[in-house]
């Protein structure tokens, strides 16, 4: 059994819908903002493919809100709205069989690394804030959304930094074939902070982005008319010493199981899929993130996902056929999903 | 659909590294509490965790370079070492891409990232290593354990916190129980680290010197560390390579409080145990022993032993908690409770709660096997995993039939 994707949540540099990450990918130049005046403390840049004007308090409310970190806060107001997208709307009959499945990298770092700091820089180390602590654990962003939206079924945070969404991807979908659940929220969220920006730099990863993308994934006879997309399959492999064959692998293992020809092949969403020449037809229309939105890390492959959902909702001629999202990391880790794309199955309501 | 069975057990923890000195610790109800050596934690009130100061990863990996990785990613490999050479599994596997690693996590790398705090207060963010931002993604705990045993399939660590082994064993038997793999290899990691010790001193949650789980006297959680992990394998798989069998996955349950983020919902956890015992196809009745959360704070355990209470009625079995030798070990938590569990089939004996003096009077369903293991023959057993988030998570094992 497969899984349908009936909402979208974005929050993006490049604006709140996929169609907006479509039209930055599609625009080639990158995505810039203005973030001299964010922080107090020095970023390696002027510019930054980062947010500009994400208002809390205004997307949230005031209620329990104060200390939450970024990247939670980011997650909370996408899994929103992708729940409404999708016209879900937890009840007391519903809420145990939906669930939140975040892609990260290391939660934020910023708040793991400002808290670990005041153990240093205070008179004794233990005059932390407890309110904080739990922004210093993972799952922080998967709980805050459970709890803000009453989602008690299957919630889990998945690590993976590029390959996370689609890791997470695969853990939802895992969960929705095994009957654990009907409905999960599954995205991927990265923060951009003083910590975020100069990691990317001093790894040359740069320049550092950020967004939360959020997808509503359901069964699929629960909801097949209101579908945007299909979830069909997501291989995964690790192959640090040769992460161009193992993506083609994990690549022909994820059509395989999806039960659909290579060459069927329309769009292939994702960076550094370039070891794909020998597996996609070489028309495929490739749809690259990095370079208009910097490296969002946890949240790449949801936009890349994203992206993909746009182009099938623009393109009436792509109906059905089959796309391709992947990613690999520099440590070996390599993933490929299967998607089906429908037209119409935008998210642009302006 | 296929059976899973655990074949192979690595513990890599204050009472013990290897399988024997493991269960050898948990029968004597030996101790990991100790003063701090891994940071200097003399300006704290409570100076005692459950730390692994004979933790020599040298020793134990085969594959990996020590200086590449963190210490909760060297923990998850050393584990995962311990445990195939345990299961005498042949490696490299006939076919590798059937094989992989799922580990859990609360905190990842700590130890790197407190690594990256020092070199920033000292010298501001841009003088944070290079080294050590690239050895600071948690999903490099997962990545070291393939990379340790040439595991090529799927590597994955998920960062549900403290009851994130159960996530990963759950998740691995899934894989194994629907054909997507043959072998995976399952379990936790965490380090202790100043930021979690502060953390729990200032939530009320951290006792002095001893864990005291079901006692009416507790005081709170020891922090501790480790690595944690278990072959598990298709039941054909095991059989085709005439491996010993410890045990069998019955099944595992997942749900969310979505209540608070530190505070335990007691309905909550009910609810999980029912999702667990339906999911492996038994009763209440059939669970001769519960392995639990059992933190040691006053909240957690009697959240906890209500809970039990709900599901089990009046006929409560034996429920231990091995925190009180181990200290909280985090995400490895629920991983050495599935490897406990598993010797307690395998064996036939319930791994003692230690430093246990007082019975509690709110809660006198529980048995919480004081302080001496004791012989029993355990058919069914069930481990409890709980988190931060709400993140509920419960694995069920049996004796193999």
């Amino acid at each position: 059994m497969s899984g349908v994707v009936t909402g979208c949540g974005v929050v993006s540099a490049a604006g709140d819908c996929v169609a907006d990450v479509l039209a930055a990918i599609r625009a080639g130049t990158g995505v810039r903002s203005d973030v001299r005046d964010r922080f107090a403390e020095p970023l390696p840049e002027a510019e930054a493919p980062a947010i500009a004007g994400f208002d809390v308090r205004g997307l949230l409310g005031r209620k329990g809100t104060s200390f939450l970190d970024r990247a939670t806060a980011l997650a909370m107001v996408a899994c929103g709205r992708a729940l409404a997208d999708g016209d879900l709307t937890p009840d007391d009959d519903n809420r145990h069989r939906i669930g939140v499945v975040l892609g990260t990298t290391t939660g934020s770092l910023k708040s793991t690394m400002d808290f670990s700091r005041e153990t240093l820089v205070q008179d004794k180390p233990y005059l932390v804030n407890p309110v904080l602590f739990p922004n210093t654990v993972m799952n922080c962003a998967a709980g805050q959304a459970a709890i803000r939206y009453g989602l008690r079924g299957v919630n889990a945070t998945v690590a993976g930094g590029p390959l996370a969404f689609l890791y997470a991807l695969r853990y939802a979908l895992n969960a929705i074939r095994r009957g654990y659940a009907d409905a999960l929220l599954v995205g991927g969220v990265e923060e951009y902070t003083p910590n975020t920006a100069w990691a990317a730099r001093l790894t040359d990863a740069g320049p550092a982005g950020e967004a939360s993308a959020v997808y509503l994934l359901r069964r699929r006879d629960a909801e097949a008319a209101g579908a945007r997309a299909e979830v069909l399959s997501v291989a995964t492999g690790f192959a640090p010493d040769s992460t161009d064959a193992g993506l083609a692998g994990c690549a022909r293992r994820a059509l395989a199981a999806a039960d659909v020809r290579a060459a069927d092949v329309w769009a292939l969403a994702g960076d550094d899929s370039d070891g794909l020449s020998d597996v996609v037809p070489a028309a495929v229309e490739r749809l690259p993130v990095r370079p208009a939105l910097g490296d969002c890390q946890a949240a790449a492959g949801a936009l890349a996902f994203g992206a993909l959902l746009a182009r099938h909702a623009e393109e009436p001629g792509a109906a059905g056929r089959p796309a391709l999202v992947t990613a690999r990391s520099r440590d070996g880790g390599v993933a490929a999903a299967v998607v089906r794309g429908w037209a119409g199955g935008g998210d642009d309501h302006r | 659909m296929h059976r899973v069975v655990v074949t192979g057990l690595g513990p890599v923890s204050g009472i013990g590294i290897g399988v024997d000195e493991f269960t050898d610790g948990l029968r004597r109800g030996r101790s990991a509490a100790a003063p701090i050596t891994s940071f200097d934690a003399s300006g704290f009130p409570h100076r005692y965790a459950g730390e692994v100061p004979a933790f020599r990863p040298a020793e134990v990996l085969r594959r990996l370079r020590v200086e590449d990785w963190g210490r909760s990613a060297l923990f998850a490999a050393a584990a995962a070492r311990l445990a195939v050479t345990d299961a005498r599994l042949p490696l490299p596997l006939a076919d590798p891409g059937r094989s992989g690693a799922v580990i859990g996590t609360t905190s990842g790398e700590s130890t790197v990232v407190e690594q990256l705090v020092a070199e920033a207060v000292t010298g501001g963010y841009p003088s944070m290593s290079a080294a050590s931002l690239r050895q600071a993604p948690a999903e490099r705990l997962a990545y070291a354990v393939s990379a340790e045993l040439g595991l090529a399939g799927e590597s994955v660590t998920l960062t549900t916190a403290c009851s994130a082994s159960n996530y990963a064993i759950g998740y691995a038997y899934d894989l194994l129980h629907t054909g997507e793999a043959d072998v995976m290899v399952a379990g936790g990691a965490d380090s202790v680290c100043r930021w979690a010790h502060a953390g729990f001193f200032r939530l009320g949650a951290l006792t002095e010197r001893q864990c005291r789980p079901f006692d009416r006297d507790r005081s709170g959680i020891l922090t501790g560390e480790g690595g944690a992990a278990l072959v598990l394998e298709t039941l054909e798989h095991a059989r085709d390579r005439g491996a010993r069998i410890y045990a069998e996955v019955l099944g595992h349950g997942l749900n969310c409080d979505a209540h608070h983020m530190v505070a335990p919902n007691e309905d909550s956890v009910a609810a999980c145990m029912r999702l667990a015992l339906d999911n492996a196809g038994i009763k209440p009745a059939d669970v001769d022993y519960v392995s639990t959360h059992g933190t040691g704070t006053p909240a957690n355990d009697l959240c906890e032993a209500r809970a039990i209470r709900a599901v089990f009625g009046d006929r409560v079995p034996p429920v231990s908690s091995i925190k009180s030798m181990l200290g909280h070990t985090m995400g490895a938590a629920s991983g050495f409770g599935a490897i406990a569990t598993t010797l307690a089939i395998r064996h036939g004996f319930l791994p003692p709660t230690i430093n246990w003096a007082h019975p509690d009077p709110e809660l006198p369903w529980i048995d919480p096997v004081p302080n001496v293991a004791r012989p029993a023959t355990v058919r069914v057993a069930q481990n409890n995993g709980f988190a931060f988030g709400g993140n509920n998570a419960i694995t069920i094992f049996g004796a193999i039939r």
